[in-house]
């Protein structure tokens, strides 16, 4: 509990570091990012006329507007996919290993790949994705296949398989938390109130640990949204999301067209995390026992 | 109830044929690792009866009931409910149902929700359904919390929905485990009244699991003290607190003093034990051989008996110096010091003047009958 009293005069300035450095490295520069997304005229200059030109330019181009549709349906696979394995995860790890050393043996199992960073969890992937890749070879092995598939890498398939193994503990973390939560006598009251378990999961446990699969569905959507190093390395150039948009206009000096991008990517985002949030009440979050 | 009966296992040959019963243990035992949590636990209940798990924590009270609703299974021995056997069946397919200690409330769902929960898993009829809870929740008085959330109940709120809820799809069986102890001290006699009343209109069987001896003998028909996973005596109240079967039942019912001594004589209606405080006579055990001399007994003394106005006819008498008096509302206990070292209870109602004081050296005497012989180890 703090000594400090809401809305006093020092908590204002305590909260003065945090409010400068927010404003300083995020709420300016998105301001910006609007700003430049609306200008005008050819030339890089803060004397530039305001226009829905740049706008305009984008919704015109049937290929960018195919690209931001397939980035949606693309995430919407992603965020179903890692949903269901990320539960399934949680569960196993809550509620069948029982041994509390397991447990963490396991969790670390899946967090210590998240040591590092995104873009070498990425590379990784080629090795076992590619025509003599691990997952061919061991295809080729059991005699699944006569020839190496070539669909995994520098396709769709590939760039899903590694955000699966990328974001999944993402999806399965906050069910971890909420499932941890779920007291055993709710399923036991509810057993002895003439529940068979499956009925047990879907009256009881699953309810209760909605909001977590929300925050982990949040999580999955705005990484998978902006994650374009995954997409460059697996998709190897040939497919793209509007993330991957961003970069090529940004490579390219064209400013305004990346700017209009990132406004764009950035309004999606907002728009999923305000759905999520009418499905579940963050701030309630484990008050409720 | 044959009131001659001292031993569990004369009990399991009760005239009652398995139909009769609404549950029979056989035998049950289990184990978690290397701990015995019940060992041996054998218990018949009749139709409709109020039975009292009694015991301190960890002696196999809750494990027992646990093993009733299916929620854990055990190793050996058989569960009839309603003589069918059920020790394999999980606890949806048992007719119980269950009140848990913090009550287990749904947090997620409202009380009407809650309440109808287990008639939906019965696939009741929508109608049929919202008209039943209407109802329950009318007769528990709480008809107007339908719409809360558990989180916004209080201890006696939460108490009732747990019961309504456990309540309504009318099992054979009501097992509670601790059922009012989270409930504010004020509010527990009132509640157990209650239950008792409610368990006498609808004829349910209730298997409560309880530390408190004070609900046990003011709610139980019958009353199961349990120790170290095994059961140490059942039968009624008053004969748990007239004729404790063991040293251990007489020591945790309050107000019992407990001798322990060697067998000196065996007499036609009595034994003598030697103790270095004295020689006690003892009467023989109703039933059975009496322990042979050199036997090591122990025998118990309820407070009420011992008095310090020693007469003719108080076989028994014992020097000791008072070392306390306390009130216990309308008993005054003094407490007492034997010679050696041993504590003495003995209680007075408060209404008579007092006439024992603190340092005060006292003459103690009891009748012989007053004394009640244990079960011994070699029997």
């Amino acid at each position: 509990m703090s000594t400090i009293r809401e809305r006093s005069p020092a908590s204002y300035w305590l909260a003065m570091p945090a409010a400068a450095w927010m404003l300083g490295v995020v709420v300016v520069p998105i301001l910006l990012l609007i700003w430049v997304s609306f200008w005008g005229g050819r030339a890089f200059s803060t004397a530039s006329p305001l226009t829905l030109d740049n706008y305009a330019r984008f919704f015109a181009n049937q290929t960018y507007v195919k690209l931001a549709l397939s980035t949606i349906v693309h995430t919407a696979t992603l965020m179903a996919v890692t949903g269901v394995l990320g539960y399934c995860i949680a569960y196993f790890l809550v509620m069948k290993v029982k041994s509390p050393g397991w447990r963490l043996a396991l969790f670390l199992a899946f967090i210590i790949p998240f040591w590092t960073s995104t873009l070498i969890r990425a590379i990784a992937w080629v090795p076992f994705l590619g025509v003599n890749g691990v997952i061919n070879q061991a295809l080729m092995a059991i005699g699944a296949t006569q020839s190496p598939i070539e669909a995994f890498l520098y396709s769709r398939t590939g760039i899903t398989l590694a955000q699966v193994s990328l974001y999944t503990m993402m999806a399965a973390g906050p069910v971890v938390y909420m499932l941890n939560a779920v007291a055993p006598q709710w399923r036991e009251a509810a057993m002895t109130l003439k529940a068979p378990p499956f009925t047990v999961f879907w009256r009881i446990v699953f309810p209760l640990t909605l909001p977590g699969v929300v925050i982990g569905q949040v999580l999955v959507f705005l990484n998978v949204m902006s994650d374009f190093a995954t997409v460059a390395t697996i998709g190897g150039n040939k497919h793209a999301l509007l993330s991957n948009l961003v970069l090529l206009f940004y490579e390219g000096s064209q400013i305004r067209a990346a700017s209009v991008v990132a406004v764009l990517l950035m309004i999606c985002m907002l728009v999923g995390v305000v759905i999520a949030l009418r499905v579940v009440d963050i701030r309630r979050l484990g008050a409720e026992r | 109830m044959d009131t001659l009966a001292h031993d569990p296992v004369d009990r399991v040959a009760a005239p009652a044929t398995t139909q009769q019963l609404d549950l029979e243990l056989r035998n049950i035992r289990k184990r978690f690792g290397d701990f015995t949590a019940v060992d041996g636990v054998s218990l018949q209940v009749g139709k409709g009866q109020f039975v009292c798990l009694l015991g301190p924590s960890g002696c196999g009270k809750t494990t027992t009931l646990r093993c009733i609703a299916g929620l854990e299974e055990p190793d050996d021995g058989d569960i009839l409910i309603g003589g069918k056997e059920v020790t394999k069946d999980p606890p949806w397919q048992r007719d119980i149902a269950m009140m848990f200690q913090d009550f287990a409330l749904f947090p997620h769902m409202t009380v009407a929700k809650q309440v109808g929960f287990g008639l939906e898993m019965l696939k009741r009829p929508k109608a049929e359904i919202v008209e039943r809870v209407r109802q329950v929740l009318a007769s528990f008085e709480i008809a107007t919390l339908a719409d809360r959330k558990p989180a916004s109940l209080s201890g006696g709120q939460r108490q009732r929905v747990a019961l309504a809820r456990a309540m309504i799809t009318e099992p054979r069986i009501l097992l509670l485990d601790e059922p009012i102890g989270a409930l504010d001290y004020s509010l527990r006699e009132t509640v157990m009244l209650e239950l008792k009343l409610l368990q006498q209109r609808t004829g349910i069987s209730f298997i409560w699991v309880t530390h408190d001896q004070n609900e046990a003998f003011s709610l139980g028909d019958l009353v199961v003290v349990m120790n170290h996973a095994r059961i140490e005596q059942q039968g009624p109240p008053e004969e748990i607190l007239q004729r404790p079967a063991t040293a251990f039942v007489a020591g945790f019912v309050q107000g019992n003093n407990i001798f322990r001594g060697r067998v000196k004589e065996v007499l036609a209606g009595s034994i003598t034990v030697e103790m270095p405080v004295g020689s006690f006579l003892v009467p023989r055990p109703l039933a059975g051989p009496a322990p042979t001399p050199g036997t090591t007994v122990s025998f118990s003394v309820r407070a009420e008996q011992i008095t310090d106005l020693v007469s003719e006819g108080h076989a028994n008498r014992l020097s000791a110096v008072c070392t306390a008096v306390e009130y216990f509302g309308s008993v005054r206990r003094h407490v007492f010091e034997r010679s050696d070292g041993e504590v003495l209870k003995v209680d007075q109602f408060g209404a008579q003047a007092a006439r024992i004081k603190p340092g005060q050296q006292t003459t103690l005497g009891w009748l012989a009958d007053a004394s009640v012989l244990h079960r011994w180890a070699d029997r």
